[in-house]
Protein backbone atom coordinates (compact mmCIF):
# COMPACT_ATOMS: atom_id res chain seq x y z
CA UNK A 1 0.00 0.00 0.00
CA UNK A 2 2.73 2.26 1.52
CA UNK A 3 4.79 1.95 -2.00
CA UNK A 4 1.47 1.98 -4.18
CA UNK A 5 0.86 5.65 -2.45
CA UNK A 6 4.82 6.49 -2.92
CA UNK A 7 5.06 5.77 -6.66
CA UNK A 8 1.31 7.50 -7.35
CA UNK A 9 3.07 10.44 -5.69
CA UNK A 10 6.11 10.34 -7.82
CA UNK A 11 3.45 10.59 -10.73
CA UNK A 12 1.76 13.35 -9.66
CA UNK A 13 4.43 15.34 -7.90
CA UNK A 14 6.12 17.14 -10.71
CA UNK A 15 3.27 18.30 -12.56
CA UNK A 16 1.70 19.44 -9.78
CA UNK A 17 4.67 21.66 -9.09
CA UNK A 18 4.56 23.23 -12.49
CA UNK A 19 0.34 23.89 -11.96
CA UNK A 20 1.50 25.65 -8.78
CA UNK A 21 4.92 27.01 -10.11
CA UNK A 22 2.62 28.53 -12.97
CA UNK A 23 -0.14 29.43 -10.57
CA UNK A 24 2.36 31.80 -8.95
CA UNK A 25 4.04 33.74 -11.65
CA UNK A 26 0.82 34.30 -13.01
CA UNK A 27 -0.59 36.31 -9.40
CA UNK A 28 3.12 37.98 -9.95
CA UNK A 29 2.85 38.73 -13.33
CA UNK A 30 -0.54 40.52 -12.55
CA UNK A 31 0.44 42.34 -9.84
CA UNK A 32 3.84 43.46 -11.12
CA UNK A 33 3.74 44.43 -14.74
CA UNK A 34 0.65 46.92 -13.63
CA UNK A 35 -1.88 45.12 -16.03
CA UNK A 36 -5.62 46.47 -15.32
CA UNK A 37 -7.32 44.12 -13.25
CA UNK A 38 -9.77 44.72 -15.53
CA UNK A 39 -7.61 42.59 -18.26
CA UNK A 40 -6.07 40.04 -16.05
CA UNK A 41 -6.70 39.66 -12.70
CA UNK A 42 -4.63 37.98 -10.39
CA UNK A 43 -4.77 34.70 -9.70
CA UNK A 44 -5.98 35.63 -5.50
CA UNK A 45 -8.73 37.38 -6.93
CA UNK A 46 -9.67 34.65 -9.29
CA UNK A 47 -10.25 32.96 -6.10
CA UNK A 48 -11.72 35.10 -4.13
CA UNK A 49 -14.42 35.34 -6.85
CA UNK A 50 -14.98 31.71 -6.86
CA UNK A 51 -15.68 31.46 -3.18
CA UNK A 52 -18.30 34.38 -3.44
CA UNK A 53 -20.16 32.70 -5.83
CA UNK A 54 -19.28 29.43 -4.14
CA UNK A 55 -22.72 28.15 -3.69
CA UNK A 56 -24.13 28.79 -7.17
CA UNK A 57 -20.80 28.04 -8.72
CA UNK A 58 -21.31 24.26 -7.35
CA UNK A 59 -24.82 24.10 -8.24
CA UNK A 60 -23.55 24.97 -11.68
CA UNK A 61 -21.30 22.35 -11.98
CA UNK A 62 -23.86 19.58 -10.60
CA UNK A 63 -25.78 20.84 -13.05
CA UNK A 64 -23.44 20.97 -16.30
CA UNK A 65 -22.44 17.57 -14.82
CA UNK A 66 -25.97 16.20 -14.87
CA UNK A 67 -26.23 17.33 -18.07
CA UNK A 68 -22.95 16.14 -19.84
CA UNK A 69 -23.28 12.67 -18.09
CA UNK A 70 -26.60 11.77 -19.46
CA UNK A 71 -25.77 13.35 -22.82
CA UNK A 72 -22.99 11.30 -23.38
CA UNK A 73 -24.17 8.33 -21.39
CA UNK A 74 -27.13 7.95 -24.01
CA UNK A 75 -24.62 9.07 -26.92
CA UNK A 76 -22.37 6.63 -26.27
CA UNK A 77 -25.13 4.01 -25.85
CA UNK A 78 -26.82 5.15 -29.53
CA UNK A 79 -23.89 5.49 -31.48
CA UNK A 80 -22.62 1.86 -30.21
CA UNK A 81 -26.03 0.40 -31.32
CA UNK A 82 -25.56 2.48 -34.50
CA UNK A 83 -21.82 1.23 -35.09
CA UNK A 84 -23.08 -2.58 -34.51
CA UNK A 85 -25.86 -2.27 -36.49
CA UNK A 86 -23.86 -0.66 -39.38
CA UNK A 87 -21.50 -3.23 -39.33
CA UNK A 88 -23.92 -6.14 -39.56
CA UNK A 89 -26.31 -5.07 -41.99
CA UNK A 90 -24.62 -3.35 -45.06
CA UNK A 91 -27.98 -1.53 -46.28
CA UNK A 92 -28.71 -0.17 -43.24
CA UNK A 93 -25.10 1.71 -43.21
CA UNK A 94 -25.64 2.56 -47.05
CA UNK A 95 -29.44 4.19 -46.13
CA UNK A 96 -28.47 6.03 -43.06
CA UNK A 97 -24.92 6.71 -42.58
CA UNK A 98 -24.16 9.83 -44.90
CA UNK A 99 -27.37 11.28 -43.57
CA UNK A 100 -25.58 11.31 -40.06
CA UNK A 101 -22.34 12.85 -41.89
CA UNK A 102 -24.40 15.73 -43.29
CA UNK A 103 -25.56 16.17 -39.65
CA UNK A 104 -22.81 16.16 -38.11
CA UNK A 105 -22.08 19.57 -40.85
CA UNK A 106 -24.10 21.77 -39.35
CA UNK A 107 -22.59 23.12 -36.34
CA UNK A 108 -24.32 22.42 -33.38
CA UNK A 109 -25.18 26.61 -32.80
CA UNK A 110 -27.51 26.68 -35.65
CA UNK A 111 -30.19 24.35 -34.45
CA UNK A 112 -29.78 25.20 -31.02
CA UNK A 113 -32.70 27.05 -31.00
CA UNK A 114 -34.61 24.83 -32.23
CA UNK A 115 -33.68 22.23 -29.32
CA UNK A 116 -34.49 24.69 -27.08
CA UNK A 117 -38.36 25.43 -28.85
CA UNK A 118 -38.76 21.84 -29.07
CA UNK A 119 -37.99 20.72 -25.80
CA UNK A 120 -38.41 23.55 -24.14
CA UNK A 121 -35.63 25.53 -21.41
CA UNK A 122 -35.50 22.08 -19.48
CA UNK A 123 -32.42 19.87 -18.65
CA UNK A 124 -33.50 17.50 -21.55
CA UNK A 125 -32.44 20.11 -24.13
CA UNK A 126 -29.23 20.13 -23.16
CA UNK A 127 -28.67 16.77 -22.99
CA UNK A 128 -29.76 16.69 -26.63
CA UNK A 129 -26.98 18.82 -27.46
CA UNK A 130 -24.90 16.94 -25.53
CA UNK A 131 -26.10 13.18 -26.75
CA UNK A 132 -25.59 14.97 -31.12
CA UNK A 133 -22.12 15.62 -30.49
CA UNK A 134 -21.37 12.42 -28.56
CA UNK A 135 -23.01 9.41 -30.81
CA UNK A 136 -21.08 10.46 -33.86
CA UNK A 137 -17.67 9.70 -33.20
CA UNK A 138 -18.80 6.81 -30.91
CA UNK A 139 -20.89 5.21 -34.15
CA UNK A 140 -18.08 6.18 -36.57
CA UNK A 141 -15.27 4.28 -34.64
CA UNK A 142 -17.94 1.43 -33.29
CA UNK A 143 -18.34 1.10 -37.17
CA UNK A 144 -14.82 0.92 -38.18
CA UNK A 145 -13.19 -0.94 -34.70
CA UNK A 146 -16.12 -3.95 -35.94
CA UNK A 147 -14.97 -3.82 -39.47
CA UNK A 148 -11.67 -4.35 -39.11
CA UNK A 149 -11.43 -7.84 -37.10
CA UNK A 150 -8.88 -9.90 -38.21
CA UNK A 151 -11.12 -11.91 -41.22
CA UNK A 152 -8.67 -14.97 -40.09
CA UNK A 153 -10.46 -15.03 -36.89
CA UNK A 154 -13.96 -14.50 -38.12
CA UNK A 155 -12.89 -17.88 -40.35
CA UNK A 156 -11.39 -19.75 -37.48
CA UNK A 157 -14.46 -19.72 -35.19
CA UNK A 158 -16.57 -20.00 -38.62
CA UNK A 159 -14.05 -23.55 -38.41
CA UNK A 160 -15.35 -24.19 -34.99
CA UNK A 161 -18.91 -24.04 -35.73
CA UNK A 162 -19.76 -21.05 -34.16
CA UNK A 163 -23.07 -19.29 -35.05
CA UNK A 164 -23.09 -15.50 -35.93
CA UNK A 165 -24.61 -14.32 -32.51
CA UNK A 166 -21.32 -15.86 -30.95
CA UNK A 167 -18.84 -14.81 -33.35
CA UNK A 168 -20.16 -10.99 -32.24
CA UNK A 169 -19.92 -11.65 -28.90
CA UNK A 170 -16.42 -13.65 -28.68
CA UNK A 171 -14.83 -11.93 -31.09
CA UNK A 172 -16.19 -9.14 -33.39
CA UNK A 173 -17.81 -6.85 -30.01
CA UNK A 174 -14.86 -7.29 -27.94
CA UNK A 175 -11.91 -6.90 -30.85
CA UNK A 176 -13.78 -3.49 -31.65
CA UNK A 177 -13.76 -2.04 -27.86
CA UNK A 178 -10.15 -0.42 -28.25
CA UNK A 179 -11.75 1.31 -30.81
CA UNK A 180 -14.32 2.67 -29.28
CA UNK A 181 -12.76 3.48 -26.33
CA UNK A 182 -11.05 6.21 -28.01
CA UNK A 183 -14.65 7.93 -29.08
CA UNK A 184 -15.48 7.73 -25.99
CA UNK A 185 -12.58 9.52 -24.48
CA UNK A 186 -13.44 11.98 -27.56
CA UNK A 187 -16.79 12.33 -26.77
CA UNK A 188 -16.70 12.90 -23.09
CA UNK A 189 -15.42 16.19 -23.94
CA UNK A 190 -17.54 16.80 -26.72
CA UNK A 191 -20.85 16.20 -24.41
CA UNK A 192 -19.23 18.91 -21.84
CA UNK A 193 -19.19 21.18 -24.78
CA UNK A 194 -22.86 20.44 -26.25
CA UNK A 195 -23.87 20.60 -22.23
CA UNK A 196 -22.10 24.50 -21.84
CA UNK A 197 -23.39 25.51 -25.37
CA UNK A 198 -26.50 23.69 -24.62
CA UNK A 199 -26.85 26.32 -21.24
CA UNK A 200 -25.94 29.65 -23.94
CA UNK A 201 -29.57 29.10 -25.20
CA UNK A 202 -30.83 30.00 -21.85
CA UNK A 203 -31.71 28.59 -17.90
CA UNK A 204 -30.91 29.62 -14.96
CA UNK A 205 -28.61 27.68 -13.64
CA UNK A 206 -25.36 25.87 -14.85
CA UNK A 207 -21.46 26.76 -15.96
CA UNK A 208 -22.87 27.71 -19.63
CA UNK A 209 -25.41 30.41 -18.14
CA UNK A 210 -22.78 31.65 -16.06
CA UNK A 211 -20.58 32.53 -18.68
CA UNK A 212 -22.78 34.07 -20.51
CA UNK A 213 -23.64 36.43 -17.02
CA UNK A 214 -19.45 37.27 -16.33
CA UNK A 215 -19.36 38.16 -20.03
CA UNK A 216 -22.22 40.24 -20.30
CA UNK A 217 -21.29 42.08 -16.57
CA UNK A 218 -17.66 42.13 -17.90
CA UNK A 219 -16.78 40.52 -14.63
CA UNK A 220 -13.29 38.92 -15.83
CA UNK A 221 -12.52 37.51 -12.15
CA UNK A 222 -15.09 35.27 -12.37
CA UNK A 223 -14.84 34.12 -16.06
CA UNK A 224 -11.32 33.00 -15.52
CA UNK A 225 -12.97 31.48 -12.34
CA UNK A 226 -15.31 29.58 -14.34
CA UNK A 227 -12.81 28.96 -17.62
CA UNK A 228 -10.34 26.84 -14.70
CA UNK A 229 -13.61 25.10 -12.92
CA UNK A 230 -14.36 24.32 -16.97
CA UNK A 231 -11.04 22.76 -17.02
CA UNK A 232 -11.50 21.05 -14.05
CA UNK A 233 -14.54 19.67 -14.54
CA UNK A 234 -13.63 18.37 -18.17
CA UNK A 235 -10.25 16.98 -17.13
CA UNK A 236 -12.73 14.88 -14.17
CA UNK A 237 -15.07 13.27 -16.73
CA UNK A 238 -11.84 12.38 -18.84
CA UNK A 239 -9.65 10.45 -16.37
CA UNK A 240 -13.36 8.61 -15.15
CA UNK A 241 -13.64 7.43 -18.83
CA UNK A 242 -9.69 7.00 -19.33
CA UNK A 243 -9.47 4.78 -15.59
CA UNK A 244 -12.92 2.92 -16.98
CA UNK A 245 -11.37 2.40 -20.46
CA UNK A 246 -7.98 1.01 -18.69
CA UNK A 247 -9.56 -1.30 -16.12
CA UNK A 248 -12.35 -2.53 -19.44
CA UNK A 249 -10.04 -2.32 -22.17
CA UNK A 250 -6.39 -3.54 -20.85
CA UNK A 251 -5.09 -5.42 -23.44
CA UNK A 252 -2.43 -4.62 -26.14
CA UNK A 253 -4.01 -4.76 -29.99
CA UNK A 254 -0.46 -6.05 -31.42
CA UNK A 255 -1.84 -9.63 -31.54
CA UNK B 1 18.72 -50.75 -46.42
CA UNK B 2 16.52 -50.47 -43.94
CA UNK B 3 14.25 -48.21 -45.62
CA UNK B 4 11.25 -51.21 -46.04
CA UNK B 5 10.26 -51.69 -42.20
CA UNK B 6 6.82 -52.43 -43.14
CA UNK B 7 4.51 -51.04 -40.38
CA UNK B 8 2.56 -54.46 -40.22
CA UNK B 9 -0.99 -53.02 -38.89
CA UNK B 10 -1.05 -50.25 -41.71
CA UNK B 11 -1.61 -52.53 -44.92
CA UNK B 12 -4.53 -54.52 -43.30
CA UNK B 13 -5.70 -51.16 -41.78
CA UNK B 14 -6.34 -49.57 -45.57
CA UNK B 15 -8.08 -52.53 -47.20
CA UNK B 16 -10.53 -52.72 -44.14
CA UNK B 17 -11.77 -49.53 -42.88
CA UNK B 18 -13.74 -46.70 -44.46
CA UNK B 19 -11.52 -43.35 -45.18
CA UNK B 20 -12.02 -40.85 -42.71
CA UNK B 21 -11.51 -38.20 -45.38
CA UNK B 22 -11.76 -38.74 -49.39
CA UNK B 23 -11.51 -36.11 -51.40
CA UNK B 24 -12.60 -36.98 -55.15
CA UNK B 25 -11.85 -35.05 -58.00
CA UNK B 26 -12.02 -31.80 -56.05
CA UNK B 27 -12.13 -28.40 -58.53
CA UNK B 28 -11.74 -24.68 -56.73
CA UNK B 29 -12.14 -22.06 -59.87
CA UNK B 30 -11.97 -18.50 -58.62
CA UNK B 31 -13.94 -15.90 -60.79
CA UNK B 32 -15.56 -16.05 -64.08
CA UNK B 33 -14.31 -15.86 -68.05
CA UNK B 34 -11.04 -15.21 -69.32
CA UNK B 35 -9.76 -14.15 -65.49
CA UNK B 36 -11.22 -16.97 -63.95
CA UNK B 37 -8.07 -18.45 -61.83
CA UNK B 38 -8.00 -21.97 -60.91
CA UNK B 39 -6.62 -22.38 -57.42
CA UNK B 40 -6.82 -26.02 -57.26
CA UNK B 41 -7.27 -28.96 -59.84
CA UNK B 42 -8.23 -32.33 -59.62
CA UNK B 43 -7.72 -33.36 -56.28
CA UNK B 44 -8.21 -37.08 -55.27
CA UNK B 45 -6.96 -37.80 -52.12
CA UNK B 46 -7.78 -40.62 -49.17
CA UNK B 47 -7.30 -40.07 -45.66
CA UNK B 48 -7.39 -43.60 -43.62
CA UNK B 49 -8.21 -43.39 -39.28
CA UNK B 50 -5.21 -42.58 -37.57
CA UNK B 51 -2.52 -40.99 -40.38
CA UNK B 52 -0.45 -38.47 -40.25
CA UNK B 53 -0.49 -36.97 -43.69
CA UNK B 54 1.78 -34.01 -45.08
CA UNK B 55 1.34 -31.91 -48.20
CA UNK B 56 4.28 -29.72 -49.45
CA UNK B 57 4.17 -27.51 -52.46
CA UNK B 58 5.41 -24.73 -53.30
CA UNK B 59 4.11 -21.45 -52.23
CA UNK B 60 0.42 -20.15 -54.05
CA UNK B 61 0.13 -23.64 -55.08
CA UNK B 62 -3.40 -23.57 -53.64
CA UNK B 63 -2.58 -25.82 -50.51
CA UNK B 64 -4.29 -23.42 -48.17
CA UNK B 65 -6.92 -23.39 -50.18
CA UNK B 66 -7.45 -26.79 -50.22
CA UNK B 67 -7.47 -26.44 -46.80
CA UNK B 68 -10.20 -23.93 -46.39
CA UNK B 69 -12.25 -26.51 -47.96
CA UNK B 70 -11.46 -29.34 -45.94
CA UNK B 71 -12.35 -27.14 -43.04
CA UNK B 72 -15.55 -25.93 -44.67
CA UNK B 73 -14.78 -22.71 -45.19
CA UNK B 74 -14.91 -22.42 -48.80
CA UNK B 75 -17.40 -24.00 -50.96
CA UNK B 76 -15.79 -26.76 -53.27
CA UNK B 77 -16.98 -26.50 -57.10
CA UNK B 78 -19.28 -29.01 -58.09
CA UNK B 79 -17.84 -30.92 -59.92
CA UNK B 80 -16.17 -33.12 -57.34
CA UNK B 81 -17.11 -33.98 -53.75
CA UNK B 82 -15.71 -33.94 -50.60
CA UNK B 83 -16.50 -37.40 -48.55
CA UNK B 84 -16.20 -37.95 -44.73
CA UNK B 85 -16.89 -41.62 -43.24
CA UNK B 86 -18.83 -42.47 -46.32
CA UNK B 87 -20.66 -39.49 -46.24
CA UNK B 88 -20.79 -36.45 -48.93
CA UNK B 89 -20.50 -33.35 -47.06
CA UNK B 90 -22.56 -30.86 -48.89
CA UNK B 91 -21.25 -27.21 -48.56
CA UNK B 92 -20.92 -25.53 -44.82
CA UNK B 93 -21.67 -29.14 -43.71
CA UNK B 94 -17.82 -29.38 -42.82
CA UNK B 95 -18.18 -26.64 -40.47
CA UNK B 96 -17.33 -27.83 -36.81
CA UNK B 97 -16.55 -31.01 -37.96
CA UNK B 98 -12.59 -30.78 -38.38
CA UNK B 99 -10.31 -29.46 -36.32
CA UNK B 100 -8.85 -26.54 -38.14
CA UNK B 101 -5.45 -24.68 -37.42
CA UNK B 102 -4.90 -22.24 -39.58
CA UNK B 103 -1.14 -20.34 -40.10
CA UNK B 104 -1.14 -17.61 -37.55
CA UNK B 105 -2.04 -18.62 -33.84
CA UNK B 106 -4.57 -16.24 -33.92
CA UNK B 107 -5.01 -15.85 -30.19
CA UNK B 108 -7.46 -13.39 -28.77
CA UNK B 109 -5.28 -10.74 -26.85
CA UNK B 110 -8.22 -10.29 -23.94
CA UNK B 111 -8.15 -14.13 -23.42
CA UNK B 112 -5.42 -15.90 -21.01
CA UNK B 113 -3.62 -19.05 -22.15
CA UNK B 114 -6.72 -21.20 -20.92
CA UNK B 115 -9.13 -19.39 -22.43
CA UNK B 116 -7.58 -19.03 -25.41
CA UNK B 117 -7.09 -22.90 -25.48
CA UNK B 118 -10.91 -23.70 -24.68
CA UNK B 119 -12.44 -21.34 -27.21
CA UNK B 120 -13.53 -23.96 -29.58
CA UNK B 121 -15.43 -25.84 -26.27
CA UNK B 122 -17.00 -22.96 -25.56
CA UNK B 123 -18.45 -22.30 -29.20
CA UNK B 124 -19.72 -26.49 -29.12
CA UNK B 125 -21.56 -25.18 -25.70
CA UNK B 126 -19.47 -26.69 -22.81
CA UNK B 127 -19.16 -25.04 -19.44
CA UNK B 128 -16.74 -22.71 -18.80
CA UNK B 129 -15.57 -24.23 -15.84
CA UNK B 130 -15.68 -28.21 -17.02
CA UNK B 131 -13.29 -26.31 -20.26
CA UNK B 132 -10.77 -25.12 -17.94
CA UNK B 133 -10.88 -28.34 -16.09
CA UNK B 134 -10.02 -30.58 -19.26
CA UNK B 135 -7.32 -27.51 -20.25
CA UNK B 136 -5.48 -27.36 -17.20
CA UNK B 137 -5.35 -30.79 -17.18
CA UNK B 138 -3.80 -31.00 -20.49
CA UNK B 139 -1.18 -27.80 -20.18
CA UNK B 140 1.46 -30.23 -19.11
CA UNK B 141 1.63 -32.03 -21.90
CA UNK B 142 1.62 -28.57 -24.20
CA UNK B 143 5.03 -27.55 -21.87
CA UNK B 144 2.72 -24.66 -20.70
CA UNK B 145 2.25 -25.88 -16.92
CA UNK B 146 2.31 -22.20 -15.05
CA UNK B 147 1.68 -20.35 -17.81
CA UNK B 148 -2.45 -20.64 -17.69
CA UNK B 149 -2.98 -17.21 -16.50
CA UNK B 150 -0.93 -15.31 -19.11
CA UNK B 151 -1.68 -13.47 -21.78
CA UNK B 152 -0.77 -13.80 -25.51
CA UNK B 153 1.43 -10.53 -25.97
CA UNK B 154 3.60 -12.32 -22.38
CA UNK B 155 4.35 -15.66 -24.79
CA UNK B 156 7.26 -16.63 -27.17
CA UNK B 157 6.41 -17.39 -30.47
CA UNK B 158 7.06 -21.15 -29.73
CA UNK B 159 4.36 -20.92 -26.72
CA UNK B 160 1.60 -18.82 -28.58
CA UNK B 161 1.70 -21.62 -31.24
CA UNK B 162 1.64 -24.65 -28.45
CA UNK B 163 -1.70 -22.60 -27.01
CA UNK B 164 -2.85 -22.86 -30.47
CA UNK B 165 -2.19 -26.41 -31.07
CA UNK B 166 -3.92 -26.76 -27.71
CA UNK B 167 -6.91 -25.27 -28.37
CA UNK B 168 -7.34 -27.72 -31.86
CA UNK B 169 -6.67 -30.74 -29.91
CA UNK B 170 -9.32 -29.48 -27.71
CA UNK B 171 -11.52 -29.75 -30.33
CA UNK B 172 -12.16 -33.38 -29.98
CA UNK B 173 -12.60 -33.97 -33.99
CA UNK B 174 -10.93 -37.22 -35.35
CA UNK B 175 -9.21 -35.10 -38.25
CA UNK B 176 -6.90 -32.19 -37.40
CA UNK B 177 -5.83 -29.79 -40.33
CA UNK B 178 -2.29 -27.95 -39.73
CA UNK B 179 -1.56 -25.30 -41.84
CA UNK B 180 2.31 -24.72 -41.40
CA UNK B 181 1.90 -24.04 -37.70
CA UNK B 182 5.53 -24.31 -37.52
CA UNK B 183 6.18 -22.12 -40.37
CA UNK B 184 7.10 -19.04 -38.47
CA UNK B 185 9.58 -20.24 -35.71
CA UNK B 186 13.26 -20.56 -35.94
CA UNK B 187 14.68 -23.87 -37.01
CA UNK B 188 15.50 -25.04 -33.36
CA UNK B 189 12.23 -24.26 -31.69
CA UNK B 190 10.62 -25.77 -34.79
CA UNK B 191 12.75 -29.37 -34.66
CA UNK B 192 11.54 -29.87 -30.53
CA UNK B 193 7.99 -29.13 -31.89
CA UNK B 194 7.89 -31.23 -34.56
CA UNK B 195 9.07 -34.16 -32.37
CA UNK B 196 6.66 -33.25 -29.45
CA UNK B 197 3.49 -33.12 -32.37
CA UNK B 198 4.79 -36.66 -33.26
CA UNK B 199 4.30 -37.80 -29.40
CA UNK B 200 1.37 -35.85 -28.96
CA UNK B 201 -0.09 -37.28 -32.40
CA UNK B 202 0.47 -41.18 -30.78
CA UNK B 203 -0.87 -40.37 -27.27
CA UNK B 204 -3.72 -38.20 -28.78
CA UNK B 205 -4.55 -40.99 -31.19
CA UNK B 206 -5.91 -38.27 -33.74
CA UNK B 207 -5.72 -38.12 -37.85
CA UNK B 208 -3.59 -35.34 -39.22
CA UNK B 209 -3.18 -33.60 -42.30
CA UNK B 210 -0.27 -31.40 -42.25
CA UNK B 211 0.61 -28.79 -44.91
CA UNK B 212 4.76 -27.63 -44.66
CA UNK B 213 7.08 -26.08 -47.52
CA UNK B 214 9.61 -28.09 -45.94
CA UNK B 215 10.68 -30.86 -47.14
CA UNK B 216 12.35 -32.47 -44.43
CA UNK B 217 10.14 -31.53 -42.02
CA UNK B 218 7.40 -33.36 -44.72
CA UNK B 219 9.43 -36.62 -44.05
CA UNK B 220 9.70 -36.24 -40.44
CA UNK B 221 6.47 -36.72 -39.53
CA UNK B 222 4.67 -38.29 -42.70
CA UNK B 223 2.86 -41.40 -42.55
CA UNK B 224 2.41 -40.30 -46.44
CA UNK B 225 4.07 -37.63 -48.53
CA UNK B 226 1.92 -35.79 -51.00
CA UNK B 227 3.49 -33.38 -53.34
CA UNK B 228 1.73 -30.34 -54.70
CA UNK B 229 1.90 -29.27 -58.23
CA UNK B 230 2.38 -25.20 -58.76
CA UNK B 231 -0.98 -24.01 -59.84
CA UNK B 232 -3.51 -25.00 -60.63
CA UNK B 233 -2.38 -26.90 -57.51
CA UNK B 234 -3.05 -31.02 -57.83
CA UNK B 235 -1.75 -33.99 -56.22
CA UNK B 236 1.65 -34.20 -57.95
CA UNK B 237 2.83 -37.42 -56.60
CA UNK B 238 3.37 -39.40 -52.77
CA UNK B 239 5.06 -41.48 -51.45
CA UNK B 240 4.74 -43.58 -48.34
CA UNK B 241 7.62 -42.98 -45.51
CA UNK B 242 7.85 -46.71 -44.04
CA UNK B 243 10.77 -45.11 -41.73
CA UNK B 244 10.01 -46.69 -38.28
CA UNK B 245 8.53 -44.92 -35.54
CA UNK B 246 8.91 -43.32 -33.08
CA UNK B 247 11.21 -41.43 -34.99
CA UNK B 248 14.21 -39.90 -33.30
CA UNK B 249 15.76 -36.96 -34.55
CA UNK B 250 18.74 -38.75 -35.92
CA UNK B 251 16.51 -40.10 -38.57
CA UNK B 252 17.26 -37.15 -41.04
CA UNK B 253 20.89 -38.35 -41.40
CA UNK B 254 19.85 -42.29 -41.94
CA UNK B 255 20.14 -43.50 -45.72
CA UNK B 256 16.35 -44.35 -45.66
CA UNK B 257 15.15 -40.88 -44.97
CA UNK B 258 18.14 -39.32 -47.50
CA UNK B 259 16.34 -41.86 -50.23
CA UNK B 260 12.75 -40.76 -50.13
CA UNK B 261 14.38 -37.07 -49.79
CA UNK B 262 16.14 -37.65 -52.93
CA UNK B 263 13.52 -38.92 -54.92
CA UNK B 264 10.43 -35.97 -53.48
CA UNK B 265 12.82 -33.14 -53.63
CA UNK B 266 13.26 -33.66 -57.46
CA UNK B 267 9.61 -33.39 -57.80
CA UNK B 268 9.10 -30.52 -55.13
CA UNK B 269 11.93 -28.49 -56.97
CA UNK B 270 10.30 -29.14 -60.01
CA UNK B 271 7.02 -27.50 -59.04
CA UNK B 272 8.96 -24.56 -57.22
CA UNK B 273 10.93 -23.50 -60.25
CA UNK B 274 7.43 -23.29 -62.06
CA UNK B 275 6.22 -20.97 -59.36
CA UNK B 276 9.54 -18.91 -59.79
CA UNK B 277 9.16 -18.50 -63.32
CA UNK B 278 5.97 -17.88 -63.69
CA UNK B 279 6.96 -14.66 -61.45
CA UNK B 280 2.98 -14.08 -59.98
CA UNK B 281 2.53 -13.14 -56.78
CA UNK B 282 2.66 -15.38 -54.03
CA UNK B 283 -0.79 -16.88 -53.31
Amino acid sequence: MKSAAASLWRAIALPLGTIVAMGLLWEAVARGAEISPHIFPPLSAVAVEAWRVGPFLARSVLRTFIETGLGFVSGAAFGILCGVAFALVRPLERALFPIFVVSQTIPVVAFGALVIIWFGNTILSKVVIAFYLTFFPVTVNTHSGMLSVDPQKIQLLRAFGASAVQIFWKLRFPAALPTVAVALRLGISLSLIGAIVGEWFGDTVGLGVMLIQAMYSESVPRLWALIITCGLLGASLYAVVAVIERRVVWWRTDA
Amino acid sequence: MSLSDPVAHKGTRESREVPLLELVNVWKRFGDGPSQVTAVSKVDLKIQPGEFITLIGPSGCGKSTLFNMIGGLLPSDSDGSIVMKGVPQKDGELLGKVSFMPQRDLLFPWRNVVDNAILALEIEGVSKKQAREKALDMLPDFGLSGFEKHYPHQLSGGMRQRVALMRTFLFERELILLDEPFGALDALTRAMMQRWLLDLWQRYKRTVLFITHDLDEAIFLGDKVLVMSARPGTIKCQETIELPRPRESSVVTSEGFIAVKRRLLEAVEEESMKTFSAAEPAR
